[in-house]
């Protein structure tokens, strides 16, 4: 049960929404402890307050001046050392708000009367997320999450310490495997958007740093220390290649290139996709995309069944082809009409023209009518409960284009399919999909989300150094916020007010692996630690037999010992983004 | 018992005018300046080089608080109301230890007591909200006013209460450290000359006690050196001596204290004695940026009676308990 660790003091004003505790001299408190007292009320009974430790002090009673501490060491002037923990209300039952009195004990809270303090009660599906600081599992409200009562999780932190990506997969892993989702679980689907190199590639291999510890991590939290069992990859084909083979270089198998033919982009209208950049939205040119959009949807008919369009007679096998056809048209004055829209003016077309030229580059590998046609080639999280598409090879206008491309098509499917099951969708960096400022078709998607996707099944997982630079509707329909490690300029802004001033504090100093969550039931943020992941999260992570036959032959996997010191060093590749 | 509470706060004295409190008459001591040094080769004596620092040194030291003053009325109507002091006192202990295991200094040992002092038979205990005041009745004596009497009758109590908790106080020592032990009592030893290994340290000075020609060495003292050890008294007896606590600046007699031992020692044990209290008192010596009464309140006493001052309770509390409780 609990055990007594001090009293309540009665020298700072105890109030029902905080008060203080003077810890007794062979205990202690520390941040995030769960402490309870109780109060006899006459007619009401006992009154339980709990609540969590937010700042624990510590003080020289006796000391008047700083420098009496060194008469105190000396043993010189008599003094105690006194600490007092600060605890922040979470829960008062029954619901009678009376301060808890000078003198009262207080416990730490264990087992049931911990569980009473953060609500876990009253969860009827709980969804673990990790181990607070006494080593308990936390929960979250799966009806936060699966939009009964609320949905969606955003999620902030520095890029590189503050482990969001690792957070998000470890939540969907929780998710997924402690059953919790029930009959709908085997239906409801993930789609992640990874834009950090290949370290979700891996999501389906057993880390080698799994051991019996990190086992019993797991096991405290009920879940199996396993990897993803259901997962398709998707990269973008390998430029200048004739095959498709997926542009990835760590991972040799099970993963699928995935691109658009012409004849979709045509087809499909995916030029305002384009044109996804938040100017574009300001500039008069939006006109002449849409425009080209259409006409490109009446006049292209497909040729082959590769994916090339004919279009007033000539075929076009790829983006490049495409592009110079189009501004060939926008430029003739007697074809400009038609294809721009009346009364477009040829400072507009050109505007248009430069635009679309330098789009060329990012986009050319990705929309081809030259492959050969391909059944996996279309991302789609049909066929498995965790989709990942592999995005970092591309530049900024093309991961643009594919998230884009990729949400509107499953939510259009989603929508369709019904809220039977869930699609969890993370995306990172969503400020960049989804600024404060200006408008763009991504964010019109992702609005659609935060806005309409509790009641359509899908929830949004969003991950982004800066709470302050996303769309203000996303973030306040986030019913699950988590904070990792944060910047101390970024702390003060007001999207981390639900951050009592301690934890606003820690938050910059908080080490990888530990996550304030906050969610709608409990009233202060809760300091959660999650495990280390249990698949690879890079190739050195993977046990060589799961890999198979591995081409891409890493230094580091050389047995012979060199004489370069760098071999001591993980393993790197060529396509590793530089850390800065 | 039926009485009444002055409405004056007790700081203030008592509206009734009554004789100077401070009652106290110059003795003339005897004086034998020979014990250590003949008088007439008297000089400063420097800190001994090696001498040891005691282990454990307690500090005992009192503090008294008049709470109220009362007016007890007599069963008969036509005798007159006698007045009562409703005092807290609290004596305590600092033990300030200095071995193997590091240096640490606390309350050893604390006794809050309250009593009512007065000459009405009348007198029973007034219930209060921590410790009630017991009754202690005296008999008047016509030749000391009754403030003074009253104050003098606490003052004993006080007096008792310290040594029984400086007594407590050692015998929860560890064996090994009781017999190394000092034990230094603020203000005059008065009647606990008993206690072994005990040092009576006097801040103020009431009278002096040498001759002009020997006095003279007193304000010359340098920090930490002493006068030689003298014996005095009448009707008490003491050896003593002059001791300069270190000051920065200040009267000529700034940093000077008397320390005191009992005269049942020998003269040796008591030059002993004289060497130790050099060598552990100004270590506890306060500084005056810290303290007004700098250097002679030392550390540890300064420490225990703001302690004590503390446990006494709030004097607001008390009063008011003593108003609304009176028959």
């Amino acid at each position: 049960m609990s055990d007594t660790v001090g009293l309540v003091v009665g020298t700072e004003d105890s109030t029902p929404l905080k008060f203080a505790v003077a810890v007794a001299p062979d205990a202690y408190l520390q941040l995030d402890d769960v402490v309870v007292t109780q109060r006899v009320i006459p007619g009401v009974g006992p009154v339980m307050t709990s609540g969590i430790v937010t700042e624990v002090r510590s003080r020289h009673e006796g000391a008047s001046f700083g420098s009496d501490v060194f008469l105190i060491a000396d043993g010189v002037l008599p003094a105690q050392v006194q600490e007092i923990a600060e605890v922040t209300t979470t829960r008062v039952d029954p619901e009678v708000y009376v301060p808890p009195r000078p003198g009262e004990a207080a416990r730490r809270a264990a087992g049931e009367e911990r569980a009473r303090a953060l609500y876990f009660d009253k969860m009827e599906k709980k969804v673990p997320v990790g181990t607070g600081r006494d080593g308990e599992p936390v929960y979250l409200n799966l009806e936060f999450l699966n939009g009964v009562r609320g949905a969606h999780v955003s999620i902030s932190g520095i890029s590189g310490v503050a482990t969001k990506t690792s957070f998000a997969l470890w939540l969907m892993h929780s998710i997924f495997r402690s059953g919790v989702l029930g009959g709908g679980g085997r239906n409801s689907k993930a789609l992640v958007f990874s834009v950090k190199g290949e370290d979700l590639l891996f999501l389906d291999k057993t880390n080698v740093r799994l051991d019996e510890e990190l086992r019993a991590d797991y096991g405290v939290l009920g879940l199996p220390a396993a990897p993803f069992e259901s997962v398709g990859f998707f990269a973008p084909p390998t430029p200048q290649d004739p095959t498709g083979r997926p542009h990835v270089s760590g991972r040799t198998s099970g993963v699928h290139a995935f691109w658009w033919t012409l004849a979709e982009f045509c087809a499909e209208g995916l030029l305002p996709y384009v044109f996804a950049d938040v100017e574009d939205e300001r500039n008069q040119y939006t006109m002449v995309v849409h425009n080209v959009a259409t006409k490109l949807k009446y006049e292209a008919v497909p040729a082959g069944l590769d994916g090339a369009v004919t279009i007033e007679g000539k075929t076009l096998r790829t983006y490049e082809q495409l592009v110079d056809f189009v501004v060939e048209q926008l430029g003739d004055d007697s074809t400009r009409g038609s294809w721009a829209g009346p009364a477009i003016g040829p400072g507009t077309a050109n505007a248009f023209i430069r635009r679309l030229i330098s789009s060329v580059r990012p986009l050319r590998e990705i929309l081809r009518g030259d492959l050969q046609k391909s059944d996996e080639r279309v991302v789609s999280t049909e066929g498995q409960q965790i989709t990942v598409v592999d995005l970092h090879q591309l530049q900024e206008r093309a991961q643009r284009f594919v998230v884009g491309v990729v949400l509107a098509s499953e939510t259009r499917r989603k929508e369709a399919a019904g809220t039977g099951s869930l699609l969890f969708t993370m995306i990172d960096e969503l400020n960049k999909y989804a600024p404060r400022e200006g408008n763009s078709p991504i964010k019109d998607t992702l609005l659609d989300i935060a806005e309409r996707g509790r009641s359509l099944g899908i929830i949004l997982i969003g991950a982004q150094q800066t709470a302050s630079e996303v769309e203000r509707r996303i973030i306040s329909n986030s019913s699950i916020k988590v904070v990792g490690r944060l910047d101390p300029a970024e702390a003060g802004r007001p999207e981390y007010g639900f951050l009592p001033p301690s934890q606003r504090q820690r938050a910059t100093l908080i080490k990888p692996g530990t996550m304030f969550i906050t969610q709608p039931e409990i009233p202060v943020p809760l300091a959660v630690e999650f495990p280390f992941p249990a698949w690879a999260t890079r190739l050195s992570e993977c046990l060589p037999h799961e890999l198979g036959e591995s081409p891409a032959k890493s230094p580091g996997a050389e047995k012979k010992p060199a004489a370069n010191v760098f071999t001591r060093l993980p393993p790197t590749f060529d396509d590793d983004e530089p850390p800065f | 018992m039926s009485y009444s509470v002055e409405a004056w706060d007790p700081s203030y004295g008592s509206t009734f005018a009554a004789e100077d409190e401070d009652g106290l008459s110059g003795s003339k001591a005897e004086l034998e300046p020979d014990i250590e040094i003949p008088a007439a080769e008297w000089r400063a004596i420097g800190p001994r080089k090696g001498q040891n620092h005691p282990p454990t040194v307690l500090f005992v030291d009192g503090v008294r608080r008049v709470d109220a003053r009362i007016w007890i009325r007599s069963a008969e109507l036509d005798d007159e109301a006698a007045l009562g002091l409703c005092a807290s006192y609290a004596s305590g202990v600092v033990v300030c230890r200095h071995d193997s295991r590091g240096n640490s200094a606390g309350i050893g040992g604390s006794d809050v007591r309250r009593g009512l002092f007065t000459t009405a038979l009348e007198a029973r205990e007034i219930p209060a909200p921590a410790g009630n005041y017991r009754a202690h009745v005296t008999d008047a004596d016509p030749a000391t006013p009754l403030p003074a009497l009253l104050s003098a009758l606490l003052q004993q109590r006080l007096s008792e209460l310290e040594i029984s908790v400086a007594v407590a106080a050692r015998d929860q020592l560890e064996p090994s450290q009781q017999d190394e032990d000092l034990l230094v009592i603020d203000g005059p030893l008065r009647g606990r000359q008993h206690l072994p290994r005990t040092i009576g340290y006097i801040k103020t000075h009431h009278s002096r006690y040498l001759p002009s020609e020997l006095n003279q060495l007193v304000s010359k003292l340098e920090p930490g050196y002493r006068t030689p050890v003298f014996r005095m008294g009448t009707n008490w007896e003491r050896y003593s001596w002059y001791l300069r606590l270190p000051y920065r600046e200040g009267a000529p007699w700034a940093g000077i204290v008397r320390v005191e031992c009992s005269a049942d020692l020998t003269a040796a044990d008591a030059v002993e004695l004289a060497y130790l209290s050099q060598s552990v008192l100004v270590r506890y010596a306060s500084d005056e940026i810290k303290d007004p009464r700098a250097p002679q309140n030392l550390y540890p006493i300064a420490g225990l009676e703001r302690e004590l001052r503390r446990r006494l309770g709030n004097p607001q509390l008390l009063h008011r308990s003593l108003r609304t409780r009176r028959g």
